[in-house]
């Protein structure tokens, strides 16, 4: 743990209401972050184990900096392991998933197995006698750095941390409800999209529980009546907000309230020359239309119409991140529904006609902030102070305040 | 085969594009047109998910509404550079074309980046009047989008 003498800022007196700009530029506080958030008592997502199948797949990801390689042994069990040799810090594998047996690093032939024991040091006994190891040198004291790994309906989790409490229960109730609606038969990957933002990682999580910007921003949205906050919805929040789900219902649409507003994304003389990008299937029950699923501290998971998604925000610095999309639907898709889905996709990703302008968003924000003074900083007062799940009513941002009690909680500030 | 008859179609292309004329680009198509950019990573593996897909000219055209009226970007324009074509004649009146693309694009503050390298992958028809792409597979090598695409490569 960092140790500091004096609290790295002073949070604003107004509390949960105002977030200081500092916190996403700062290289301290970034630093702190990496240990008190990614080293600390949460759950992170690292990826699906219809990713890793069978004995021997792997997939790298990251954790906060830290390089992570998720693998499954040949007896199916799957473990979390630091993508680092653990003889001079070489990253061990640079690939982003596939079949090995082993992991050599590629520096002096250091050979890890899949559950990260160290089973060969080259040249360990010399060479004609001389050099080589200490006769001491314990192989099974070298091996990867391993994290707690927990598996919940398919989508595997790791953490540092030895305190912090199971994943379910990390989960919570509502959470994992929402993943067993989903996660609920066999999931095949579809593709992955990765998204460079010019932003610190954290403006990306607000944004992803922002039900407020959703609207407003998102012209195609709000134009082609996907999602208003005038359609039945809510917004859950667990763990004291640290997670939240925002969803909404289409077929509940009310009239009204958006048109007259001036507000941008209403646009009234347009339409889809082809409007089958918006056909879609009813697949589950209770009418839920748009999902977004956010779960401290960098998961997203997400359903508008019938695309699914994870998305991880990988920080990349203070000023970067790297925002990862994995893109799935059910192995037993009919053909017209996985071209759907396909077909859909324009929706989302980097290119995404509703997704695009959260990858800019949070970078007209990084450039607006810089150069603030040390006390700036941003007004959360949609809904009040309160922290607290909504039906109805979206027009809030609990679930921002939400995020920030779990982040000030962690960092002690 | 006429091998100019290509080289004008890509030339429109660019024109359409980088000269922010992006409502000639769907009509560089045919009706029942495929576009698709597929990041190697996805190409690679036989993976479906494409970065962006239009399965009818309707779809190119509902590109341009997105990019004049609906979407929020920097503003921007992109330089193409295109090399290395070749052409392959399937039939009488049908050509598989591949070629080498680099897109740079500058924003509105100024900068610059080289913001997409990779290959074109097209079907070509040769109607009377000029050629029109019947399938046009962008395959960037990088995995990575950086922010957002809003214009077609």
């Amino acid at each position: 743990m960092v140790k500091s003498e004096k609290p790295l800022l002073e949070w604003p007196p107004e509390g949960i209401t105002r977030t200081p700009y500092r916190v996403m530029s700062d290289p301290e506080i970034y630093r702190w972050e990496q240990e008190r958030i990614f080293r600390g008592p949460v759950w992170n997502y690292l990826c699906l184990e219809a990713e890793i199948p069978g004995p021997g797949s792997f997939r790298t990801t990251y954790i906060g900096d830290t390089p992570v390689i998720v693998t499954r042994d040949k007896e199916g069990a799957i473990h979390a392991l630091v993508n680092r040799c653990a003889h001079k810090g070489a990253m061990l594998c640079l690939e982003a998933g596939g079949k090995r047996q082993s992991f050599t690093c590629v520096y002096h032939a250091w050979t890890y197995d899949l559950a990260g024991r160290l089973t060969g040091v080259a040249f360990q006994h010399g060479v004609n006698g001389k050099g080589g190891m200490p006769a001491e040198f314990d192989l099974a004291e070298h091996g990867l750095e391993r994290l707690r790994c927990e598996s919940f309906q398919g989508l595997i989790f790791g953490t540092f941390s030895t305190a912090v409490e199971p994943l379910e229960s990390y989960l919570g109730p509502s959470m994992t409800s929402q993943i067993r609606r989903v996660f609920h038969k066999p999931v095949e990957v579809l593709g992955y999209h990765h998204q460079v933002m010019h932003n610190n990682w954290k403006l990306y999580m607000e944004n992803s529980r922002d039900a407020y910007h959703a609207t407003i921003l998102h012209a195609f949205f709000t134009t082609f009546k996907l999602n208003r906050l005038t359609m039945d919805g809510g917004l859950t929040l667990e763990r004291g907000g640290w997670h939240s789900l925002n969803y909404s219902k289409g077929a509940t649409l009310r009239e009204g309230s958006y048109e007259g507003t001036g507000i941008r994304s209403v646009i009234e003389d347009i339409g889809l020359a082809d409007p089958s990008l918006l056909e879609r299937r009813q697949e589950f029950d209770d009418g839920v239309t748009v999902l977004i699923q956010s779960i401290f501290p960098t998961c997203v998971h997400q359903q508008i119409y019938n695309t699914l998604a994870l998305r991880q925000v990988v920080p990349q610095g203070p000023g970067r991140a790297e925002l990862h999309w994995t893109l799935f639907g059910y192995k037993d898709d009919d053909p017209a529904l996985r071209s759907m889905r396909l077909k859909q996709s324009n929706l989302i990703g980097p290119a995404g006609f509703v997704s695009m302008e959260d990858g800019a968003i949070g970078e007209y924000v990084q450039r607006g902030i810089a150069g603030a003074g040390m006390d700036a900083s941003a007004v959360i007062e949609m809904g009040g102070r309160e922290i607290a799940s909504t039906t109805g009513s979206r027009a809030t941002e609990a679930t921002i305040r939400g995020f920030w009690t779990g982040y000030r909680s962690l960092m002690g500030l | 085969m006429d091998i100019r008859v290509i080289e004008a179609l890509h030339t429109r292309y660019i024109r359409a594009i980088d000269d922010d004329q992006l409502e000639d680009w769907p009509g560089l198509f045919t009706e029942n047109c495929l576009y698709k950019v597929v990041t190697r990573e996805n190409f690679e593996q036989g993976l479906p998910l494409a970065v962006m897909e239009c399965r009818s000219r309707g779809m190119l055209q509902d590109r341009v509404t997105g990019y004049r009226r609906i979407n929020v970007f920097e503003p921007q324009r992109y330089s193409h550079q295109i090399s290395g074509l070749t052409v392959e004649s399937l039939d009488e009146r049908t050509v598989k074309c591949r070629s080498n693309y680099l897109v740079v694009r500058t924003v509105v503050d100024g900068a610059m980046s080289l913001f997409s390298a990779g290959i074109y992958l097209d079907k070509v028809v040769i109607e009377p009047d000029g050629a029109l792409f019947e399938e046009r597979i962008v395959i960037p090598d990088s995995r990575r989008i950086e922010t957002l695409l809003v214009l077609p490569l």
